[in-house]
C-alpha cells in the first residue's frame, strides 16, 4: 500500500490581516481518516490546501512519511483531491477523467483504462464510462471525482467538503461509500467539512478548528462526551447551557448537586453544559421546575423544549414512548441524568 | 415547427441578416459576378482565375502570407493563453490594467504604429520579415484577448486547474491537456480572427516596405483589375477552407457531449 503518514508542523498562513492558520499542528497516521471540522473561515480548507501544495504556508513544514515536502510543487505531491465544486474535465469522458492522473504519469493507455474501470467499478459507475460529465448527476460526478483522485494510488487523499453540494440522501450514501473505499484501500485521508454529523460518522478522529487553531482532536465519542473547550462543546452536537451555582466542586442544577467535571470559577455563577439526552423531563401534578414549550416527534425519539422558572430554555431528547403526556404548557420536573457535568464560566 | 418559425422571425436576427446581406454578401456576390465577366465575349468564364493561378507570384505570396499568419497565431496562443490563465487565477488587480492595454491597438493609428516601429526597432529586427507576425499579434490583440477572456470566464477555471495539478499535471500539461481543450471554441475563434486579420493586413505591411499577398494583389490590380478581384475571391476561400479543415481535424469534444 502506498499510503503514508502526514504531519503538519507549526504551520502559519495569513491572508492580508486574516490569520488563516496560526501555528497549526496535525498528525494523521497511515490509513487513518481524520476530519477537520469547524465554522466557515476557521482555516480548515487552508490547512488542506497547504497539504495539497495549492497554497504555500508562511511558516512551518509539511511532512509525508517524515519527508519534508514543503517546497514540492502540487503536481509532484502524489495526493488525490476531491473538491467541493464539481471539478471534472468537461471535455473528457468519465473513464478519461479517471485515467487522467495515470496519463500524467505516462502509464500506457491500456493499463490506465484498466485501472479506470477498476475504480469506476468500485464507485458503482462502470456502466457510465463513456459518458460525458454533464450527463451525470451531482452525486455521480463526485463519485467519478473520487475515482479520479484514487486511480493513481495517492499517498494521501484530500477531501475538501466533497458532499456539501449534494442532496441530503445522496450525502449520506456517498459518505458511507467514501469510508468503505478508504478502509478497503487503506488510504490516509484528510477530510474537511463544516458538517459535524458527516465528520463524526466516518472519521477515525475529528479535529475541531476555530480561528486557525486546532481546539481539540480526538475520536468522535471523546469529542462529544469530553469536549476540551466551551467552543468544542457548543460546536459538536447540541449542548444546553444552564445557569448554575458552583461550590466545592459541585454544581447545583434543578435542585440537585452534581460533580463539576471542568472547573472554571471555583465558586459562584457558571454555566453547566449538558447534552439533551442527559436531561429527563417528567410530567408532574405538583408545581414543577419548568414548563413544556414544544414536543417534536422524531420517530424513536422526541425532542422536548422546556422553559425553566428563570426563563432558561432547556432541550431534552427522550425515547418517544416516555413522552406521551408531555403536552405543551404542562408543568414538568427536569432532572440531570448524569452524575458529572461540564461547566464553563459565564 | 412553430418553434422554428418563431426563431426565424426574431426581429434582431432579421436585422442582423439584413445588415450582413447589404454590406457583406451583396458586395461579395457582386465582386464575384464581376470577376467572372469576360469583356471580350460579353459572357462569363474563369479566364481571370486561370490567369491568376498561372501568375508566378500567386502561390509565392499566398503561401508567404499564410506562413506569416500561422506564426502570428502561434505567437498569440503562446503568449495569451498562459497570460490570461494567470490573470484569471491570480485575481490580480493588474488584470484591469491589462484589459485596458489590450484595447490600445484599436485606438493607435496604424501609421503611428508603423513609424514607431521603424524608429525604435533595431536594424536586425527590421531586416527580417518575422517582425510582421509580432506586429500583427499586437493588431489582433484586442480581438484575440477578448475571445480567450470570454472562454476562460465561462469555465470553473480555478477548480479544474487545481484538479489537474493535484492529479499530477504540471503547468504546461494543465494548459495544453485541460484548459485549451475545455475552451476549444474560444481558441478556435482566436485562431480564426488572428489568421484572417494577419492574412488581410495591408497598411502596416506597406508602410514597413514588406511584400505580402495583399500588397501583391494591389500591385497586380494596377494592370488587371478583374484578375485582382479573382485573386481576392480566392484569397477569401483559401483561409476559409483551411479553417474548416482545422475545425474538422480537431475532434469535437464539446460540452454537449456525444449521443
Amino acid at each position: 500500500m502506498s499510503s503514508k503518514s502526514l504531519t503538519l508542523r507549526n504551520i502559519s498562513k495569513r491572508f492580508g490581516n486574516v490569520n488563516a492558520l496560526d501555528n497549526f499542528n496535525l498528525e494523521v497516521g497511515v490509513g487513518e481518516l481524520v476530519a477537520l471540522l469547524g465554522p466557515s473561515g476557521c482555516g480548515k480548507t487552508t490547512a488542506l490546501r497547504v497539504v495539497a501544495g495549492l497554497e504555500h504556508q508562511d511558516a512551518g513544514t509539511v511532512l509525508v512519511a517524515d519527508k519534508n515536502i514543503s517546497d514540492v510543487p502540487a503536481h509532484k505531491r502524489n495526493m488525490g483531491m476531491v473538491f467541493q465544486a464539481y471539478s471534472l474535465f468537461p471535455n473528457l469522458t468519465v473513464e478519461e477523467n479517471v485515467a487522467f492522473g495515470l496519463q500524467m504519469r505516462k502509464v500506457s493507455k491500456h493499463l490506465r483504462l484498466k485501472k479506470a474501470h477498476e475504480l469506476l467499478d468500485l464507485v458503482g459507475l462502470d456502466s457510465q464510462n463513456k459518458r460525458f460529465t454533464h450527463q451525470l448527476s451531482g452525486g455521480q460526478q463526485q463519485r467519478v471525482a473520487l475515482a479520479r483522485a484514487l486511480a493513481f494510488e495517492p499517498e494521501i487523499l484530500l477531501l475538501d467538503e466533497p458532499l456539501s453540494a449534494l442532496d441530503a440522501q445522496v450525502r449520506v450514501n456517498l459518505r458511507e461509500e467514501i469510508r468503505r473505499l478508504q478502509l478497503s484501500l487503506g488510504t490516509t485521508t484528510l477530510f474537511v467539512t463544516h458538517d459535524q454529523e458527516e465528520a463524526m460518522a466516518i472519521s477515525d478522529r475529528v479535529g475541531v478548528m476555530n480561528n486557525g487553531v486546532l481546539e481539540q482532536i480526538d475520536t468522535p465519542d471523546v469529542l462529544y462526551n469530553k469536549p476540551a473547550s466551551s467552543f468544542v462543546a457548543g460546536f459538536v452536537g447540541t449542548m444546553n447551557r444552564i445557569p448554575a451555582h458552583i461550590s466545592d466542586g459541585m454544581v447545583e442544577i434543578f435542585g440537585s448537586k452534581v460533580v463539576a467535571l471542568k472547573r472554571g470559577n471555583e465558586t459562584g455563577k457558571v454555566h453547566a453544559l449538558i447534552r439533551p439526552e442527559s436531561i429527563s423531563v417528567a410530567a408532574t401534578t405538583a408545581q414543577g421546575n419548568a414548563k413544556v414549550l414544544t414536543r417534536s416527534f422524531m420517530g424513536a425519539s422526541s425532542n422536548i423544549i422546556c422553559q425553566t422558572e428563570d426563563g432558561t430554555i432547556v432541550q431534552s431528547l427522550m425515547t418517544s414512548a416516555s413522552t406521551g403526556d408531555l403536552l405543551p404548557g404542562s408543568s414538568v420536573q427536569l432532572r440531570v441524568l448524569s452524575s458529572e457535568v461540564l461547566v464553563a464560566n459565564v | 415547427m412553430a418553434k422554428t418559425l418563431r426563431v426565424r422571425f426574431q426581429p434582431p436576427l432579421v436585422l442582423t441578416l439584413l445588415i450582413l446581406g447589404f454590406f457583406v454578401f451583396i458586395p461579395m456576390i457582386s465582386a464575384f459576378e464581376y470577376s467572372i465577366r469576360t469583356p471580350l465575349t460579353g459572357g462569363y468564364g474563369w479566364t481571370h482565375y486561370i490567369w491568376a493561378i498561372r501568375e508566378d507570384d500567386f502561390f509565392h505570396y499566398i503561401l508567404r502570407s499564410m506562413w506569416l499568419a500561422g506564426v502570428t497565431v502561434t505567437i498569440t496562443l503562446f503568449v495569451l493563453v498562459p497570460t490570461l490563465t494567470w490573470l484569471h487565477l491570480s485575481r490580480s488587480k493588474v488584470r484591469g490594467l491589462i484589459d485596458g492595454l489590450s484595447l490600445l491597438p484599436l485606438v493607435i493609428p496604424v501609421v503611428a504604429f508603423a513609424v514607431g516601429a521603424q524608429i525604435s526597432f533595431p536594424e536586425f529586427v527590421q531586416n527580417t520579415v518575422l517582425e510582421l507576425p509580432f506586429l500583427y499579434f499586437v493588431l489582433a490583440l484586442p480581438y484575440a484577448y477578448r475571445s480567450l477572456d470570454i472562454g476562460l470566464n465561462s469555465i470553473p477555471l480555478k477548480t479544474i486547474t487545481e484538479a489537474a495539478r493535484s492529479a499530477g499535471a504540471n503547468w504546461w500539461r494543465t494548459i495544453t491537456a485541460v484548459i485549451v481543450p475545455v475552451i476549444r471554441g474560444s481558441v478556435m475563434a482566436t485562431i480564426a480572427l488572428t489568421f484572417a486579420l494577419s492574412l488581410g493586413e495591408y497598411t502596416l505591411t506597406v508602410l514597413l516596405h514588406w511584400d505580402t499577398f495583399p500588397t501583391w494583389v494591389t500591385f497586380v490590380a494596377q494592370d488587371n483589375i478583374l484578375g485582382a478581384i479573382a485573386i481576392s475571391m480566392m484569397s477569401l476561400i483559401i483561409p476559409f477552407l483551411i479553417l474548416t479543415v482545422i475545425t474538422l481535424f480537431v475532434p469535437e469534444r464539446s460540452m454537449q457531449g456525444r449521443k
